[in-house]
């Protein structure tokens, strides 16, 4: 059961983390290959999206081990 | 590109001030157990911090000499998390897991405080 738990937990974090990355990196493409002067700031707004976007899903894979070793 | 550099080296910087402060809080108080799980969850956040930044920068590069990036390394930064849970829970005697999810969490929130400052910086430059 715990197993099934951490495995539930894991994989709902990497989807999240999936579909929200993919999102950004795709927008953040986009407006690089629509202007490539503007690199440093898009890359840096790319920067703090996927950090705020990344910070759950850590989470989610941390409470997935202490789940499956309890 | 070095504006993206002088980022991550700041953000470097006020991480790395962060942990002298937590060696600090190891070495001269009573809560070792908990100081020193935030500096393994700062170590391995400060890994996370370059993963993200180099593949970054490779994105960018690569976007604009019309190349392909397979990855931006979230497996690997996850793979990361999980290392750090893995010997947080494997030596209980030595770390507790909730300092070091908030070690973890040091480089997203410095990122999150070094935007609002710059933001606040520029904001008062225009002004």
């Amino acid at each position: 059961m715990n197993l099934i738990a951490a495995a539930i937990a894991v994989g709902l974090a990497a989807l999240g983390a999936g579909i929200g990355n993919g999102l950004i990196v795709g927008r953040t493409v986009e407006g690089i290959a629509r202007q490539p002067e503007l690199r440093p700031v898009l890359q840096t707004t790319m920067f703090i999206g996927v950090a705020l976007v990344e910070a759950l899903p850590i989470i989610g894979v941390v409470i997935s081990f202490i789940v499956m070793n309890r | 590109m070095e504006k993206f550099q002088q980022m991550f080296l700041r953000q470097l910087k006020y991480i790395l001030y962060l942990l002298s402060l937590y060696t600090l809080g190891w070495g001269f108080t009573a809560y070792k157990t908990f100081f020193l799980s935030l500096i393994l969850g700062t170590v391995i956040s400060i890994f996370m911090l370059w993963s993200l930044t180099r593949k970054i920068d490779k994105l960018g590069q690569a976007v604009l000499e019309r190349k392909k990036v397979r990855t931006i390394g979230t497996l690997s930064r996850l793979a990361l998390a999980a290392l750090a849970a893995a010997v947080a829970l494997e030596y209980p005697q030595y770390f507790a897991i909730v300092p070091v999810v908030l070690g973890l969490m040091t480089s997203y929130i410095v990122i999150i405080i070094d935007f609002l400052l710059q933001k606040w910086k520029n904001n008062g430059q225009h002004a």
